[in-house]
Parts: structure tokens; sequence; C-alpha cells
């Protein structure tokens, strides 16, 4: 028994030894990084560490940190690959726009772009001239040439490359140098979006132009901020994965505004809960991700401004036209009164209202409200009627079955409606459009699938009968050719409910093939009414996550977030500031 | 003993293998792929077909599995899809920070369970017996995120004593004042929740050798009742609380997956649900195959141990345990 004695408190002591040496071999991992308060001598001579506090609130400071949060981390910051959302806003801070969005989603030159001019689009709309600054520089000190513009969009383009935005540049055709800081792009076709392409960041040839092409992606470079020369206001410091990032202002920065907050931390959190919670706390002072039912409770703080304009985001509910998707290949969505019944029998007004506790605008076409494409009236609304409804199911030949539910030539109108699982809004939305057909005899039967398994096997190949889905739009163009062009029929494309209309086919084109934006306001009005008459969509709502912003940051109003663009949860950050409290 | 613990050592290997065949193909088989996280209008299928290819991931799963198991032979974990980091670099600090956090509730827990398990057991349903019983229901009902969620509002956004979530402030990184503070509200979650099992059974176990025949014969001989506790019953009753223990140590590196989410512990359970949801296969397999050893160890050491402390065990074909 003595020798049990012992080995337990052997036992014991190894495993008291073991937590030591974790606890030792972490420090000394972290005390190999540089510590966040080692860094403070890299700040520019004229931002103080910290914050002062000003005596007007409305004057601008320089100095202090800035942290928002996150609940993913980033993939690479090298523009070549940036496309998630967490990679895309870190490059925001790091990374200049060749050109950038005003307010209103137009594409304009800011003392920040590095675009010196607005673009120069020929008469026949096919070559865009670039003109940049003299005066850009990358944080090594080299300046910022046409060099680096072509190299990464030859390297884009570059199927080798692998990278993400290649279908941005199919329509390109030859990109030439013209002098040192003058780029021209031909197009093979018109196509008006290009200009929105040009809203994004360049990546240094001189440093990645003698890598191959295919070893580009391995590259540390935009994943090691040792090794990734910047060109933004601020510069890459740390990356702790999973952890965090840092940026602090580049004291060489080449742009004549300075931006006054000195050190950004973005803080990763495991989810929009913790984040919530961190915000309460005043551990982060922005988060762009505030689930809807916390809402109110962020805002009882009342410390914490919280934004809750919708998003570059829509939502919507897609029928599926292919007879593959149905039993004995009878497409109950094939009628358009059918279609336009569905829209009027469900409560859209009433999901703004509850569902998204109105942080959402109603919408009638693939237009976001209060954009220059918005069609406004011309675009069909159906309000709420379920009588109406009714009526329309009838008009269409639907008859009351035994059981209550329609049926039309022997089929019952009963459908699968698949969202992904996990999304709560979705969920709720589900329930109500069951809820609301039932009222005029249509059965619903929601299905929730894990989102990953859902896009593999249903959305991609187009399998399915009616799906809840949103789309996140990459820019404010209105071209939504590739998810509802016949062109573009799975697995080409994204038009996943198989849904073909000639006209709009053709509008579509015609939307796109002009870069006078007058008439192209016309083609969109046009699309809006056809489109919202036919319906391949009930169109519900634009829709965002809630931005929560804290009581140290400020900016006068003409730089407040602007969450209707894409990465407008920073918008103009360069001339925001932060105070201590 | 060494004939044992040659023949549980390979036997171990095999086990292994196989586990790594079978989540190598159960991972492959869930639908998505790490391309297909990102569903945006416009995206070509072209880039998802190039962007697989240069992932390898159009290759076929054998070539897959044997190119993953070739490096691990080497070392090598392999790179995550999403931004080609090698996976020991995320992986291993991780694996520490969990560990920091698990032992440091583990070791709580068996410092408050096994003393209070043997004093419950010479008072039954005594009162302190009977909120033993509460606090294990507690622990066993309680959702640990819910804890977590109330502990954080109270004592770190109400009272502000404690900070909220990760392991360390920024910037205080090492620093070991810093780390205890952020432990706390973690480890009394975890520890709850390992107090509920842990009295229960050196009560139970230390009842069942109290009732034993020497025992009585001890007490009924005049010896002392502290003697007869620790001398005569402790060491017999912590024989299955040993076993107990080394089943337990899976936990350690997979029990706190809910914790660390609630307090972003940067620890191998959070990374583990992140990665599951990026689809992240060599990540996940990685984790999973840590995780495999550790059940393993941790059998073949609660195996061993029960074997020294009982010599009544035998193990091997002939030889008895030292």
């Amino acid at each position: 028994m003595t020798s049990a004695k012992k080995w337990i408190s052997v036992t014991l002591s190894i495993i008291l030894f073991g937590v030591l040496l974790a606890a030792c071999s972490s420090n000394s991992n972290n005390n190999k990084e540089p510590s966040t308060e080692s860094q403070a001598p890299t700040a520019s001579p004229t931002a103080s560490a910290s914050a002062e506090p000003s005596a007007d609130p409305n004057q601008p400071v320089d100095g202090g940190n800035l942290t928002f949060s996150s609940f993913s981390d980033i993939v690479s910051v090298n523009p070549i690959y940036v496309s998630d959302t967490a990679s895309g806003d870190a490059a925001n801070f790091i990374y200049a726009n060749i050109y950038d969005y005003d307010r209103e989603g137009n594409v304009v030159v800011e003392p920040w772009s590095l675009a010196s001019d607005k673009v120069q689009i020929s008469e026949d709309g096919l070559t865009y001239t670039i003109k940049l600054k003299t005066t850009a520089k990358w944080s090594d000190g080299q300046p910022v040439t046409a060099d680096d513009v072509i190299y990464t969009i030859d390297t884009v383009r570059n199927p080798d490359a692998g990278a993400p935005g290649i279908s941005s540049y199919d329509k390109v055709d030859t990109i030439t140098k013209v002098d040192d800081y003058t780029v021209q792009i031909k197009l093979k076709q018109v196509y008006a979006p290009f200009e929105y392409v040009l809203v994004s960041s360049v990546a240094p040839a001189h440093i990645l132009k003698d890598i191959p092409v295919k070893e580009l992606q391995d590259n540390a470079y935009g994943k090691d901020p040792a090794k990734t020369v910047t060109n933004g206001p601020w510069k890459w410091t740390e990356w702790k994965q999973t952890q965090y990032l840092t940026f602090d202002a580049d004291p060489n920065y080449w742009g004549e505004t300075k931006p006054h907050i000195q050190k950004i931390t973005y803080k990763i959190y495991a989810d929009q809960n913790t984040e919530v919670q961190a915000l309460l706390k005043g551990d982060v002072d922005s988060t762009q991700a505030i689930p809807v039912t916390q809402v109110e409770a962020v805002k009882k703080d009342g410390n914490i401004r919280v934004s809750s304009k919708p998003g570059p985001t829509y939502e919507f509910m897609s029928f599926n036209f292919n007879k593959d998707n149905w039993k004995d290949g009878f497409v109950p969505f094939a009628g358009q009164k059918t279609r336009q019944a569905i829209a009027t029998a469900l409560n859209r007004q009433g999901m703004v209202d509850n569902v998204l506790k109105g942080t959402g605008a109603l919408m009638n076409a693939p237009f976001l409200p209060g954009s220059w494409a918005d069609p406004g009236d011309a675009a069909v609304n159906y309000p709420y009627d379920a009588e109406k409804a009714k009526q329309l199911l009838a008009e269409d030949g639907w008859v009351a079955g035994s059981d209550g539910i329609l049926t039309k030539d022997g089929h019952r109108f009963s459908f699968e409606l698949q969202y992904n699982s996990g999304n709560s809004r979705r969920e709720q939305v589900s329930q109500i459009i069951q809820q609301n057909l039932k009222e005029v005899g249509i059965e619903v039967v929601p299905k929730a699938i894990d989102f990953a398994a859902w896009v593999d096997q249903n959305l991609n190949p187009g399998k399915y009968q009616a799906i809840l889905l949103g789309w996140s739009l990459n820019n404010p163009d209105p071209d939504g050719e590739s998810t509802f062009s016949s062109k573009y029929f799975p697995p080409n494309g994204q038009n996943m409910g198989w849904y073909k209309n000639e006209k709009l086919d053709k509008l579509w084109v015609d939307g796109y093939s002009t870069v006078n934006q007058d008439e192209r306001k016309a083609i969109y009005k046009e699309i809006g009414t056809e489109i919202s008459t036919d319906l391949p969509y009930v169109f519900l709502y634009q829709y965002s996550l809630p931005q929560g912003i804290g009581p140290r940051v400020h900016f006068a109003d003409e730089d407040a977030p602007e969450p209707t663009l894409p990465y407008g949860y920073f918008f103009r950050a360069i001339n925001w500031w932060v105070t201590d409290k | 003993m060494t004939e044992y613990l040659i023949r549980r050592v390979l036997q171990s290997v095999l086990v292994l293998f196989l586990i790594s065949i079978v989540t190598f193909l159960l991972i492959h088989a869930a639908p998505g792929g790490p391309t297909q996280m990102m569903i945006a209008p416009g995206l070509s299928p072209e880039a998802f077909e190039v962007q697989k290819h240069n992932l390898g991931l159009d290759q076929s799963l054998p070539v897959q599995y044997w190119k993953w198991v070739s490096d691990l032979l080497q070392g090598d974990l392999g790179h995550t899809f999403k931004n080609n980091l090698p996976v020991s670099d995320i992986l291993w600090p991780t694996v520490g920070h969990t560990f920091v956090l698990m032992a440091a509730a583990w070791l709580l827990s068996l410092i408050i369970a096994i003393p209070w398990g043997i004093f419950n057991s010479t008072r039954t349903y005594g009162l302190s017996d009977q909120t033993a019983s509460f606090i294990s229901y507690l622990g066993f009902a309680m959702p640990t995120f819910w804890f977590g969620i109330m502990l954080q509002q109270y004592f770190s956004i109400k009272l502000d004593w404690l900070p909220l979530s990760d392991m360390y402030t920024m910037g205080k990184e090492g620093n070991l004042a810093d780390l205890f503070m952020h432990l706390v509200l973690p480890v009394t979650v975890l520890t709850l929740g390992f107090l509920a099992s842990y009295v229960k059974y050196s009560r139970s176990s230390m009842l069942e050798v109290l009732d034993q025949d020497y025992i009585r014969t001890a007490r009924a001989k005049g010896v002392k009742e502290r003697k007869v506790i620790f001398r005569h019953a402790l060491r017999n009753a912590l024989i299955p609380i040993i076993t107990v223990l080394g089943l337990d140590l899976p936990i350690l590196v997979s029990g706190a997956a809910l914790t660390e989410n609630v307090f972003n512990w940067p620890g191998m359970g959070r990374l583990f649900v992140d990665m599951a949801l990026a689809r992240e296969y060599s990540v996940l397999m990685s984790i999973t195959l840590i995780t495999a050893v550790i059940v393993i160890l941790g059998n073949l050491i609660a195996d061993i141990l029960y074997a020294i402390v009982d010599p009544r065990v035998q193990i091997g074909k002939g030889g008895k345990a030292a």
C-alpha cells in the first residue's frame, strides 16, 4: 500500500508539473510576441499614445485605441485573395482603394483614394482610364504605380492564381500602361458595373511580381504582418490567430488627411452573443452584429448608439420552376396569378415589424430601397390581403380539397420550404409563411438544413421546391443577371430557381450595356415592374445586423457609418476619433 | 508488466489508425466544402472549381487520406484551406490554453470534492451531504453556457470585479495575476460540473469501504474513528476514484467547448467549433486525433494505476503488479 500512495503522489506531482509547464510555456510563447505596450514607440510623433480628453467633444483628438469585434477570423488581407467580410474589414483599414464610395454609393475620388481623378470612360463605354496620385506610397516607401494596378488585375484574371474575384474581370480584354501613373483598361463589351469593380485595393507588384502565380496563395504576404506591405492609413502590426489583429497608424502615411485614431484592434469573439456582452462591458467600441433580439437590451444601456439602418442584403422566398423537383413534374407555382396570390397572402410588413423589430425595409424588387436604381412605385407592391389571395388562387383554377388544402388537376398545393438551420430569423419567417399560406389553403412544410450542406446539395444544383435565402450584394450596382437570367441555370450560375423570362433576360443585358446612368435607371425601372409582376421570388425585405457603437467613438455627421454600403460600418473612419470616456 | 504495456501500446496504435480512417471518411462525407461557405451573387462556378483544384480537393479520397497520413507521420499536421496556415501553429497554442483552464478546474474540484465526499460519508444525510446533493443536481442540470452568462452578467458587467472573457487582457499576455483573474469565472463554471460527480463518487466509494468487515473489525477493536477513516478506509476508497479520474481525462480537451465559447477562451474546444463551421478538415482531424490519443492514454493510465494500487487486479499473462 505504501507503493500505491507513492504512485498517487508521483502522478499528482506529474500533473501539477504539467500544469506549471503549460502555464510557463504559454508565458514564454507570449513573451516572444511583441506586446502591445512595446509597440507604442513606433507611434507617430504627432499622435500621443493615449487620447487626451478634449474640452470640446466635437473637436477631433489624435491618439487612442479603437477596438471592434467580429465573430470570424480573417483569411488573408492580400487584395488578390480577399473574399470574406472579416478579411475585407481588415483590408479596409490598411489598404487604400483606387476609388471610394460616397454615401449614396457613387464612385468618387477621396483624399485617401489612390486615383487622382474620376475614372474616364470612353464614348463607346469600352475603355476605362485610371489616373493615380503620384504621392501614394507603400509602407516600405516605394511609390504606388500603374504597375501595381496592372499586376493586381492580371493576377486576379489568371486562373492559376485561384483568386475569388476572377469573375469580376471576365469582361476585361486588355490592360495597358500609359505611363507610370496611368492605366487603360479595354473591355470586350460595355459592362456598366465595371466602375464598381474599381472600388478595390491593389497588391504591391514590387514585392510579389517574382513569385510564381501558383504559389501566391501560399505566400506569407497577406498573412504575416511583418511581410505585408500596405498603403493605407494604418499598417498591420499583429495577428494572433483566432484572437485578434492590430493596426497602428502609419507614421509615413502618404495621404493629406491623416487618421486620428492611433491604434485599431480587431478582436475575434466566439459568437455574436459574446460580442454583445463585450460591447456592454466596454471591452469593444464597435460591433456590427447585434442579434435583432438583443437590440432593445443594448439600447437600454444608454451609452451605446445602435444603428439599425438596413444593409446591402436582402431576403426572399424563391420558387423553383424546374419540373424535376416536383412529383409528376407538376409545378404548382407555374401560374403567375398563383405567385401573386402567395405574395398577397404573406404579411411581409408584419415580418419587418415583428421579426426584424423594425430594422429592415420592405422590398418589391431586387434593388435596394433608396439606391439610384430603386424603381419605387414602378415595382408592384402586394399588401397583405388574405381574401384577395384566395380570389387570385381561385382565378388560377385552384379549388379547396377535402382537407381544406387547395388542389388543381389532382395535385395538392403543398411544398417544402428550405432554409438554413441555426438562422433564427429565417426560422421565424418560415413559420409566418407556413401560417399565412395555411390560411389561404396552401400547405408549407418548413425544413431546416445545415448551411454548407444546403449550398452543396440544394442551392448550387438548384434542387428544392422553395427556399428562404438572402443575397448580400458585393457592390451597389443593380445588375442582377447572374441570379435571374436563364443564361445562368445551374450548374453554370446562380439562377437556382430555374426561372426563365425572355423579356427580363434581354433587359438585364441592356441594363449593363450602357454607362449612361439615366438610361440605366429607365431600364431598371422596367425590370422592377416586370419582375415584381412575374415574381420569380417573393421579395421580402432588406435587412442588416445592427451596429453598436460605444461612447468612446466620435465622428462628424458626414463621417457616420453607412450600413447600406459594402464595408460601410467604418465609412470614412480615417476622420473618426476616440476619447477615453 | 512490460509485455502488457507493449501489447496495450500496439493496440492503441491500431485503434488510432482506425479512428483516423473513420474520422477522415466522416468529415469528408459531410456535404459542403471549404470553398462553398461563400454564396454571393455573381460568383462563378469556374472560380469554385479553380479553388477546389488549388486546394487539392478534386483528388480522390484515398489520395487525400494518404497525403494527410504521410505528412502526419513526418510530424506535419497540414495546412488550413482558407488561409493556408500550418495547422500546428494554430492548434498547439490552443491545446496549452485548454489544458491550463481544465487542469485548474479539475484540480480545484478534486481538492474540494474528495475531502467533502469523505466528510459526507461519515455524516450521511446531514446538512453538508444534502448541500452536496443539491449542488450535484445543480451541476448536472444547469446548462454551462447559461450559468456562465449569469456569472458574467453579475460579476463582470454589473459589479465589474472580473474580466468578461479571454485569457489575458490585451497587452498583458503572460501576466500570471491577469491570467488568474480571467480564470475565476470559467473555472467556477467548470468546477461546478466536475464537483457534481466527484463528490458523489468519493462519498459512495468511501461508504462502500466503511461497510467492509475489516473496518468493522477495526472499529470493534476500538481504533479511533479518525484513524479508521484515514488509515484504513481512505486508501481503498481512492482506488475507484483514480479510475474515474483517468477516464475523465478526455473531458479535459473536449468538455470545455461550450465554456470556452462563452468566455471566449482561446482553447481547443472553441477552435473545434470554429473549424467545424468552416469545414477545415485538417484542423478537425488533428483535434480528433489528439482527443483520441488522450482518451487512449487516459484509459491506459487508469488501467495501470488501478493495477498498481490494487494488487488483486492481474495484468499480463503471469506477472503481478509490483
